[in-house]
């Protein structure tokens, strides 16, 4: 499949500060890149990048093999084919949702009426069509959220940027959120870059994970890759709660679903979480403090002695 | 602290208001009504009376339609953060009004006018800034520093830079963001720029009296002042409160509408640039901005100072500026014991009504939540728009009797006048105050006293400083109803600058402007400092 994007060498400064070191990315045709990082990883000023609103200090992006940007010479936003999504909506405190989402549309030539009637059915596919008369002041952080993501709809881009869109939605809203997302993700099939520092969320909505840390890219792989095969003990905690426990010669990761309760293994119970659905256990164990999962109620107390063991290991590349 | 103490705060606010605003405008209506029934259709009448007002009218939508336009483009112009020397740039266009507004007219003179400095240098003069065109274009320099503070402050708070990175990536170029984004969120901001600066126009004296009044150009204040300077018939009389209250009238009509907008409180400090705030700005703008502003910033201030000062140091008037006619003659015959009194009367005025304000201020911003306390800020807001001749001469027919020809009557007037200014920095710094702060000094072990001395005060200690510095300079500055007010012994060191300029005594007048744009700019200064470290420190 063709690449939508293309980010080669990219590298970018606020003043004489590196902010993006050498980056190097890919996303292909109807591919959803998640990009996870903590705050201040790059991830915003890399979608800024490719947006167009920042300038590169070197390397190069390609939009559908279309050089738009060298550290020499821009194209601008309104230009490229791209939509953005938000962390804080973006919305304008003077247009009404139903304006919002026909703006892109005007500003492709579309007419007034033209451009209203395909507003508001896209407000309506998103579930909030009748709220389409009213202003940002008017609605709520998760309905304000859908009509930022209904205006990137209209704007029928190749590539689909979502700056951490759920960062200030709180948690039921989020899951709505992001199912609405996934299901238009099916329809649109087009390509996007998600960026979030929520291990949960990328490993569950992309295709491919790309960990930022310091402006650089650490690794890139499936959700199944970056989970399971963590490049560094800094990339393995972006990706979930893990253990490193000693083992003969080299220490283990191990993920809280990689050890069970019983067999061959001893360890005292230090903390215990229930937390709905399955318990958490921290054992500590002569190899280290170690994260284990059970399904069911908690069985075991704190400072009782414990049976456990792993049915899988992973051993950091290069150790 | 609902108690005693709010209620006695309270009452001091309501008597001092009454005192100050109300009484005064009220007795100049009712003044008005008694002695102006009989001879108002003769005062109206009077093509004089008729082309002050039509003047006023012309001048102040002329000065609008400049002063918005540009300090709006100025405002746009220097968000850029990557714009070289913003922050001189922002310190800078404010220079025209810490000049009080006497002495940049009369630098204009000096500048422009025949025998000026540009006719001295480069064989270039501009006669017609003696006249209405001058008068406009010299108020408007002064208006424009404020509608940038205003626009600046809207585009802060309205237009995010994200609503302006969502138009572009929606597929919108750099001029349609300014249209469909940007300036219908900065159509608040534009609507209470227009309408202050509209009124605070029909109030100006300063300007249209050294400027326009020599060219036979009067203005509804200039006018004022001529009826009750120079006028002894009580034909003048009562066509000066009969003008005075047309102003209000004027005034009120203009406002009341917009009163939604001046409603919402502007504060005039910066917000500090995030990281998020990424120009825009071309290559090209960016090198073409400055050069436009420095320009700018020649015509309006840099030139008219220069000349001011050159005329202060020199023996006459068209005289070669060489070395030999340098001279500090000017100099020594303005330092007289008369010169010196009217300076420690100034400084000791503006010193005595910043400080009163201060108290006045901070207690209409403490109690601002109550019912009350919103009515009279309401009060307080309206003084600020209100001309100072309406309200020098309401202070004069209230307490003339007692009062006339002391510097307790123009205290009196400075107090009306500028208690807006302390009002407003102080309030919006307590509206910013998050309540949880002080309840988390109370649980953390703090009494109310404590909590207040350690988390509020330092808190509020800039916009203190600002509300406290604003009234001082502006007082120091205050030539309208001081003008109005003085009697033997108690003119203040504006008042000498412009009976000086009236006289036309060319060297001693710069020589005095000299004096009084130093005596402003060096505690402007080293207030400013004073603020930054507040704030940083």
């Amino acid at each position: 499949m063709a690449d939508v994007l293309q980010l080669r060498d990219l590298s970018l400064a606020y003043a004489a500060t590196l902010v993006l070191d050498s980056v190097n990315l890919t996303v292909a045709e109807g591919e959803v890149l998640a990009l996870l990082g903590p705050s201040g990883s790059g991830k915003s000023t890399l979608l800024n990048a490719v947006a167009g609103f920042l300038p590169l200090r070197s390397g190069e992006i390609l939009l559908r093999q279309r050089q738009v940007a060298t550290a020499s010479s821009a194209e601008p936003p309104e230009k490229r084919e791209i939509a953005l999504v938000f962390q804080d909506y973006g919305l304008w405190p003077h247009l009404t949702a139903l304006d919002t989402v026909a703006y892109p549309l005007r500003r492709r030539g579309v007419r007034r009426d033209l451009a209203r009637s395909e507003a508001q059915q896209l407000l309506d596919r998103l579930g909030v069509g009748q709220l389409a008369g009213r202003k940002p002041a008017q609605l709520s952080g998760g309905e304000q959220q859908r009509v930022g993501l209904a205006r990137a709809m209209a704007r029928q881009a190749a590539l689909y940027l979502f700056d951490e869109p759920t960062a200030h939605l709180d948690a039921q809203v989020r899951d709505v959120f992001l199912a609405e997302l996934a299901a238009r993700r099916r329809e649109l099939g087009a390509a996007a870059i998600y960026a979030t520092h929520d291990a949960a969320e990328a490993l569950g909505l992309a295709d491919r994970v790309a960990v930022l840390v310091g402006g650089r890219v650490i690794q890139v792989g499936t959700p199944q890759e970056v989970y399971a095969q963590p490049v560094n003990m800094a990339a393995a905690r972006l990706t979930g709660p893990v253990s490193l426990l000693a083992g003969s010669d080299v220490s283990v990761l191990v993920r809280p679903d990689w050890a069970k309760l019983g067999g061959d293994r001893t360890g005292i119970v230090a903390d215990v979480w229930f937390r709905g659905s399955h318990t958490d256990y921290v054992l500590d164990t002569p190899d280290g403090q170690l994260q284990l999962r059970a399904v069911g109620l908690p069985a075991h107390g704190r400072g009782e002695e414990v049976s456990w063991s792993l049915h899988h290991s992973w051993t950091l590349p290069g150790d | 602290m609902r108690s005693g103490l709010a209620r006695s705060a309270l009452a001091l606010l309501l008597v001092c208001v009454a005192v100050v605003v109300v009484i005064p405008v009220l007795v100049l209506v009712r003044t008005s009504w008694v002695e102006g029934r009989g001879r108002l259709a003769e005062v109206i009448t009077d093509p004089g009376f008729r082309s002050a007002v039509a003047n006023s009218f012309g001048l102040s939508a002329a000065v609008t339609g400049l002063a918005v336009p540009v300090g709006v483009a100025i405002a746009l112009a220097l968000r850029d953060p990557r714009l070289p020397g913003r922050n001189f740039w922002q310190a800078a266009v404010l220079l025209p009004v810490l000049v009080p507004d006497f002495v940049l007219a009369y630098s204009w003179l000096r500048a422009y006018a025949r025998a000026g400095l540009t006719s001295e240098a480069f064989g270039f003069a501009w006669p017609q800034v003696q006249g209405p065109l001058g008068v406009t274009v010299i108020v408007a320099s002064q208006a424009v520093p404020l509608v940038y503070l205003i626009t600046a402050v809207g585009l802060s708070t309205r237009a995010e830079p994200t609503t302006e990175r969502a138009a572009r990536a929606s597929g919108a170029r750099p001029l349609t963001v300014l249209r469909t984004v940007t300036l219908p969120l900065l159509g608040p901001a534009i609507a209470t720029a227009t309408v202050i600066i509209f009124v605070l126009t029909l109030g100006t004296f300063a300007v249209p009296q050294v400027i326009g009044a020599p060219a036979g150009f009067r203005t509804i204040t200039t006018r004022i002042y001529a009826d009750l300077a120079l006028g002894s018939d009580p034909q003048s009389f009562v066509e000066a409160i009969t003008l005075a209250v047309l102003l209000v009238v004027i005034t009120v009509i203009v406002v009341a509408p917009a009163d939604r907008l001046l409603g919402g409180r502007l504060s005039l400090s910066r917000t500090p640039a995030r990281d998020s705030d990424w120009g825009t700005g071309s290559r090209a703008t960016r090198i073409l901005i400055p050069i436009v502003l420095g320009l700018y910033l020649i015509f309006t201030c840099g030139l008219p100072l220069m000349a001011l000062v050159s005329a202060a140091f020199t023996r006459a008037v068209g005289v070669p500026l060489s070395l030999g006619n340098w001279t500090l003659d000017n100099f020594l015959a303005v330092l007289t014991p008369r010169t010196g009194q009217a300076l420690g009367r100034s400084l000791l005025l503006a010193v005595a009504a910043g400080s009163i304000l201060l108290v006045l201020g901070g207690c209409t911003a403490a109690l601002s939540r109550t019912r009350s306390g919103r009515a009279v800020s309401v009060l307080v807001a309206l003084t600020l728009v209100l001309p100072g001749s309406v309200l020098a001469i309401g202070l004069l027919i209230g307490y003339g009797r007692w009062l006339a020809d002391t510097v307790l009557i123009i205290l009196l007037a400075y107090l009306a006048k500028l208690w807006a200014l302390a009002h407003r920095p102080i309030s919006a710094a307590v509206d910013r105050l998050a309540p949880a702060g002080l309840q988390a000094a109370r649980a953390s072990g703090a009494g109310l006293p404590t909590a207040l001395a350690t988390v509020v005060v330092p808190l509020l200690r800039p916009a203190l400083i600002a509300a406290w510095g604003l009234c001082f300079l502006t007082a120091l500055h205050e030539v309208t109803m001081s003008s109005l007010l003085y009697g033997p012994g108690t003119e203040t060191l504006a008042v000498v600058v412009l009976n000086s300029a009236d006289l036309g005594r060319i060297g001693v007048t710069a020589a005095l402007s000299v004096l009084v744009t130093v005596v402003v700019l060096v505690p402007g200064g080293a207030l400013w400092m004073l603020r930054r470290r507040s704030r940083h420190g």
